[in-house]
């Protein structure tokens, strides 16, 4: 176990060069450059009227590091890296570990609620489905889910928000930013209760998507457990059906489900540059998307190294896990 | 080798009996052709030219030909007092007659004097911000939502399958390599690296279909080589290749179409994800370069008339959600009736 | 006997957590704030990257930092003309070369620091420091060839050429605090940035990243004390929910698009409760035609690619009529602005006559003009952020196709469209330039400019360029705008712009602010104060 996992840990260090490379490469040999892109932004689609010389993007360029060689940048960065490093932003000079912190635990509030709640929703629904199989039930559950699968988050988020929002119809939910202004300094709980109604809306636009794939997943995984011969066997040792199901297939069934979170590490951390934009809260996902527009070099790297390596950490955290819950599988 | 070959024909027939029995997914399966129909037919659907004319004794088809004016007739005058009828007999010499598409307007002309009415006798659907037809626009977008899917989708699955068979069958370094390279894609937030690349190329729509396609096709190599890790150790490949059959051969020929059926099923998946992923693409303004319509597009071009335009935000709308809706549908009846426990 | 598997069992569970939610925070949630009739809420569609008046590049930025940061004079908003701030008096030297600038005795940083002309001098060296990431600001006083410190109360620049505009740089400089900073610290992170203080009348005082930033009034101002209490600048990122929360009472002022403008604010209620105001700012968009390119060289061509927007119907179906054709470069409402010359009409047969003149014809009988066999066809750059310019991609696509011309629409991310323009790889885009009251046309149409300056269309015209040099150097504005006017109609007949408009700036504010007036430059909020609100 030791031995695999230390093997595994170093492969995560290939893995996480090759990724920092690629994505190196890419922002640096497309188009658009930071320097240039700085000196003519005064609004959206317009410039302002002064005149770029060349000169004085040549030294910007300096300024942001970007006059070397490319191999000698990234080399550079990854040598700051390992001290821990990220570098400043070039849109604020801000260090980039900072402009994160700032913004994730944001992020991580809404995708933990709303991942928390796809799988309490989600795994109960399957559950019903894998045991009512192809009854109508079933069929409707199946429907009702792929439908809201299908809408499009931008299109719910905007029509909660002129349904629910105050508009010509309800004024229910604030639409905007995660707490009321000057909720800082509430007593906990009206903070709390604050909090949590900002995040109703948005929440419900990044959950309900996510529900028709687990649930699917769910019945699946539960449907060929219940095949299974040691659910037969406890069947026919005459356990009620409540114990088979929850005690031995649901168990089992869980288990492909649960290493799946692994895989939505990277959505956690990346947040959702969509609903963040109109519900205008300051996540990660905005973060990431103004640092692509405005070629913020610094910023797009730290988000995807940190990214991948939670991700990395994550994949092998759900092996070991797999392998500790399942005496079927060893680890080579 | 004969009995082999005969397999997947009885399989796929078995395939279709349980598919057959799923009346949701016989619905998905309806729907899904109602839109392909739509996208291949656009062009007779909505034009802003006749179908077919008939003038003096001679037959012309404006619409392949793409001539402005036959004779006397220029289109544009001749729709002018034609709205919206399918069959124009009173021309002006007798005998004369047009056949209109049952939307006489393209998807880019545009009127600014009729911009943003709602559904009316005219526009069925109404008309955008610009005076454009948004049913006509809308049927053209059928064909951009749909290439999109099957493009990207296509892309996804042949490198999925390529790389995905390699590592299953090859194992050691190539499964090392392909297994790196998939967590290296696991490992970035899909979204913002489509945005990422999407903000680097030039827009257009193949660059969407590509970058969509590259980003989706770890979970078919995942799919194709676990089956293959199994296959590999099964009698008849083992026996294949004693008698001498290539690796390519074994791969393709023997291995791959018993390795079909999930990647199948996560294809029709993955459609329904390409169309979503356009739309938010769309949203952010990523989406299709203008004129080209797509529903993702005139989607999120209703965003600032929301609050009054209806016509704008549902129509597209449902359709987008008519159309994933369907093909998950059709997905899931896939994977059920290729399920081979259930054939016992 | 599947009794406990039935999703009822949870559902009720989650339902009532959510009423007591709702039961608990809806009484709180409303009015969360306690309402403060001084406090002026305006709306941010985005968040400055910084508040360094140094090193910040935005519209965003330099909006709030008007409140806090003052310079040596300023643009009256009435007149127009340079008034005193900072500076008592100042004089210039009879060549124009030399300006001197007597500073007022008294005035305080907002921490108590007395304002000296050391601030200046640091202000002044920080611009001009390659370290500094203020490139923007370098390229206005690349003219300076010092600035020198007579005493604590008295600085003089040094010109290195005569130039019309040099009162103005040398006033308006961005002065911050030189005792804020140490010698080993890094200018560009300095925590200014993030906590501005300056000598104006509001004082920073918090900036929650992505939410709110907000400013209390100075009450050590030197100056007369605005009315208000606060400014709070509320970052709401999607415009149509800003005007929701403006309706809600949410903001009291925040700009408004056009539809928003003409069908979202026209009930009795938003009447009662929000004045509509509109008016003019410097700017003006523009469809840019590639000079370089052999079918756009030709005047002719531009003049007719000209006729053929039609600009009246654009501006009243699809922006509301809320703006003016333009026909040049000038600023309209302007003095240097030539209000004699007309604009092109829309006159599709006349651009047919004049291509044909220009030998484009359709000479093989596919429906597309040419020349020399080569065919009318070309692209037409837009950025991808802008509504307005995709529209109006579309209509011209549509019309060019009428008369055989084939124009195909690539829309870029505004980071490669400005490499695109920049690198001269386009052959017509639209873009909009803002500019200031008194504009000089020297970085966009002078020919030493086209290479690698901001004439990116590649204008050169031997008289054009006379105007400018003559221009730069004269002093007296009437006859500075005798010559703008003649630069002005080069430009008009020349046409290396298709002119298109200047867009009315559209805003509402809360009908409790008086004295609310409308400047040439725009609104004065500072200048605000509230009466007790009397809606609802």
């Amino acid at each position: 176990m030791a031995n695999y996992i230390i093997k595994r840990l170093l492969q995560v260090i290939p893995t996480l060069l090759g990724i920092t490379l690629i994505t190196f490469l890419i922002i640096q040999l497309a188009p658009g450059n930071p320097a240039t892109l700085k000196l003519q932004m005064a609004g959206q689609g317009e410039m302002g009227e002064s005149a770029i010389a060349q000169q004085i993007i040549q030294q910007t360029k300096e300024l942001y590091g970007l006059d070397k060689p490319l191999i000698v940048q990234y080399l550079l960065w990854v040598k700051r890296v390992f001290t821990l490093d990220f570098g400043n932003s070039f849109k604020d000079h801000r260090p980039v570990l900072a402009k994160i912190a700032e913004r994730l635990p944001i992020t991580i509030q809404l995708n933990v609620i709303s991942i928390v709640l796809v799988y309490l929703i989600a795994i109960p629904f399957g559950v019903y489905s894998a045991t009512h199989a192809d009854t109508f039930s079933d069929r409707a559950l199946t429907l009702f889910f792929f439908f809201l699968y299908s809408l499009p988050s931008f299109w719910v988020a905007v029509l909660l928000i002129m349904f629910f929002g105050g508009g010509d119809f309800l004024d229910v939910f604030p639409v905007y930013g995660i707490s009321s202004i000057g909720a800082d300094s509430w007593p906990f709980f009206r903070w709390l209760t604050d909090r949590l109604w900002h995040l109703i809306l948005p929440v419900t636009c990044l959950t309900y998507g996510g529900l028709a794939y687990l649930s699917r997943l769910t019945r699946a995984e539960m449907l060929e457990v219940i095949r299974e011969d040691y659910i037969r066997t406890a069947r026919a040792k005459g356990l009620s059906e409540r114990v088979v199901i929850f005690k031995h297939a649901l168990r089992n069934a869980l288990l492909p489900i649960i290493t799946l979170l692994a895989f939505l590490l990277p959505a956690m951390f990346g947040g959702s540059v969509i609903i963040e934009s109109i519900f205008s809260i300051p996540g990660m996902g905005q973060l990431g998307f103004e640092s692509v527009l405005s070629r913020d070099y610094p910023v797009i790297m730290a988000i995807t190294t940190i990214s991948a390596l939670l991700t990395l950490v994550g994949l092998l955290i759900s092996d070991i896990l797999y392998a500790t819950l399942d005496p079927r599988i060893k680890l080579e | 080798m004969r009995q082999q070959r005969e397999t997947p024909h009885t399989y796929w027939r078995m395939v279709w009996k349980h598919f057959r029995q799923k009346h949701l997914a016989v619905a998905g399966l309806a729907v899904t052709l109602f839109f392909f129909a739509v996208a291949i037919f656009a062009p007779l659907l909505a034009n802003d030219r006749p179908i077919l004319v008939r003038h003096s004794g001679q037959w012309y088809w404006p619409i392949f030909s793409g001539l402005e004016r036959v004779g006397p007739y220029h289109w544009k005058e001749l729709k002018r007092d034609n709205l919206p009828r399918i069959y124009q007999g009173d021309l002006g010499a007798p005998g004369d007659f047009a056949v209109w598409p049952l939307v006489p307007y393209s998807a880019t002309e545009y009127d600014l004097l009729a911009s943003l009415e709602p559904p009316t006798v005219q526009h069925w659907f109404g008309t955008d911000d610009r005076g454009r037809d948004v049913l006509s626009r809308m049927i053209y977008g059928a064909r951009i939502s749909l290439s999109v899917g099957f493009v990207a989708v296509g892309i996804a699955v042949s490198i999925g399958i390529l790389l995905g068979a390699l590592a299953g069958y090859f194992g050691g370094w190539a499964d090392q390599l392909v297994s790196r390279l998939i967590e290296i894609l696991l490992t970035i937030p899909t979204f913002f690296m489509i945005i990422a690349i999407i903000a680097f190329l030039p827009p257009s729509i193949y660059n969407i279909m590509v970058v969509i396609g590259l980003t989706g096709w770890t979970g078919v190599a995942r799919f194709v080589r676990a089956e293959f890790f199994k296959l590999k150790q099964l009698d008849f490949v083992l026996a294949s290749r004693a008698l001498g059959a290539s690796s390519a051969r074994l791969i393709f020929v023997h291995m791959l179409p018993n390795a079909m059926a999930p990647v199948l099923v996560s294809a029709v998946f993955g459609i329904a994800g390409a169309i979503l992923t356009e739309s938010s693409l769309s949203f952010l303004g990523f989406g299709v370069p203008p004129p080209t319509p797509s529903w993702g597009d005139i989607l999120s071009q209703s965003r600032d008339y929301i609050e009054f335009a209806w016509w704008l935000t549902i129509f597209p709308g449902v359709a987008i959600f008519t159309s994933i809706t369907a093909y998950n549908l059709v997905g899931e009846g896939l994977r059920d009736a290729m399920d081979p426990k259930l054939f016992r | 006997m599947h009794d406990s598997l039935r999703p009822q069992r949870i559902l009720p569970l989650a339902a009532t957590a959510l009423l007591i939610l709702l039961l608990s925070s809806c009484s709180d949630s409303r009015n969360a704030t306690a309402f403060n009739k001084d406090w002026l809420i305006t709306h941010l569609s985005a968040e400055p990257a910084t508040l360094n008046p140094i090193t910040s590049t935005d519209a965003y930025a330099s909006n709030i930092n008007d409140y806090i940061y003052e310079s040596l004079l300023k643009r009256d908003e009435k007149t127009m003309e340079l008034v005193p701030v900072l500076a008592d008096s100042w004089d210039i030297s009879a060549d124009h070369l030399t300006y001197t600038f007597h500073l007022k005795k008294d005035i305080r940083w907002q921490d108590g620091h007395p304002f000296t002309a050391n601030d200046i001098l640091f202000s002044f060296e920080r611009i001009r420091d390659p370290k500094v990431d203020s490139a923007h600001l370098r390229n206005y006083y690349q003219d300076i060839d010092r600035l020198e410190v007579i005493d604590d109360h008295t600085v003089r620049y040094h010109y290195r050429i005569p130039y019309f505009r040099a009162l103005e740089f040398c006033g308006g400089i961005p002065i911050v605090a030189a005792h804020l900073f140490s010698e080993t610290e890094d200018f560009n992170q300095s925590p200014i940035g993030r906590s501005p203080l300056g000598t104006g009348p509001f004082r920073f005082l918090k900036w929650d990243t992505g939410k709110e930033i907000v400013l209390v009034r100075n009450e050590q101002y030197w100056g007369e004390k605005p009315k208000l209490e606060r400014v709070v600048f509320k970052v709401i990122t999607d415009s149509t929910v800003a005007l929701q929360v403006l309706k809600k009472g949410g903001l009291d002022l925040m700009s408004l698009r056009p539809i928003q403008w003409v069908k979202q604010t026209g009930s009795e209620r938003f009447h009662k409760n929000f004045r509509k105001i509109k008016y003019y700012l410097p700017t003006y968009s523009y469809v840019g035609w590639n000079l370089r390119r052999p079918m756009f060289s030709d005047r002719r061509v531009r003049q007719a690619m000209t006729m053929l927007v039609n600009r009246e119907s654009i501006l009243k179906e699809l922006l509301f009529g809320l703006g003016t054709i333009v026909t040049g470069n000038f600023y309209i409402n302007s003095p240097a602005y030539n209000r004699y010359i007309q604009p092109y009409p829309y006159d599709p047969e006349g651009a047919v006559a004049l291509l044909k003149a220009a030998g484009w014809e359709d000479h093989d009988g596919d429906g597309v003009l040419d020349k020399d066999g080569a065919p009318f066809s070309f692209e037409f750059l837009i950025s991808a952020g802008s509504k307005f310019a995709e529209q109006l991609a579309t209509i011209m696509q549509e019309n060019l196709k009428q008369v055989g011309i084939q124009m195909g629409i690539r829309k870029l991310e505004w980071a490669v469209f400005i490499q695109n323009i920049q690198q001269h790889q386009f052959d017509a885009c639209t873009l909009a330039w803002s500019l200031s009251w008194e504009s000089d046309p020297f970085q966009l149409w002078h020919s030493s400019q086209a290479e690698k300056g901001s004439n990116f269309v590649g204008f050169k015209n031997a008289e054009a360029d006379a105007i400018i040099e003559t221009a730069r150097k004269e002093f007296d504005a009437a006859k500075r705008n005798v010559l703008f006017h003649r630069f002005h109609e080069i430009i008009h007949e020349e046409q290396p712009y298709t002119f298109l408009f200047t867009t009315e700036a559209l805003v509402a504010v809360a009908r409790r602010f008086q004295n609310v007036q409308v400047y040439p430059m725009g609104l004065a909020p500072r200048e605000w104060w509230a009466t007790e609100q009397q809606s609802e």
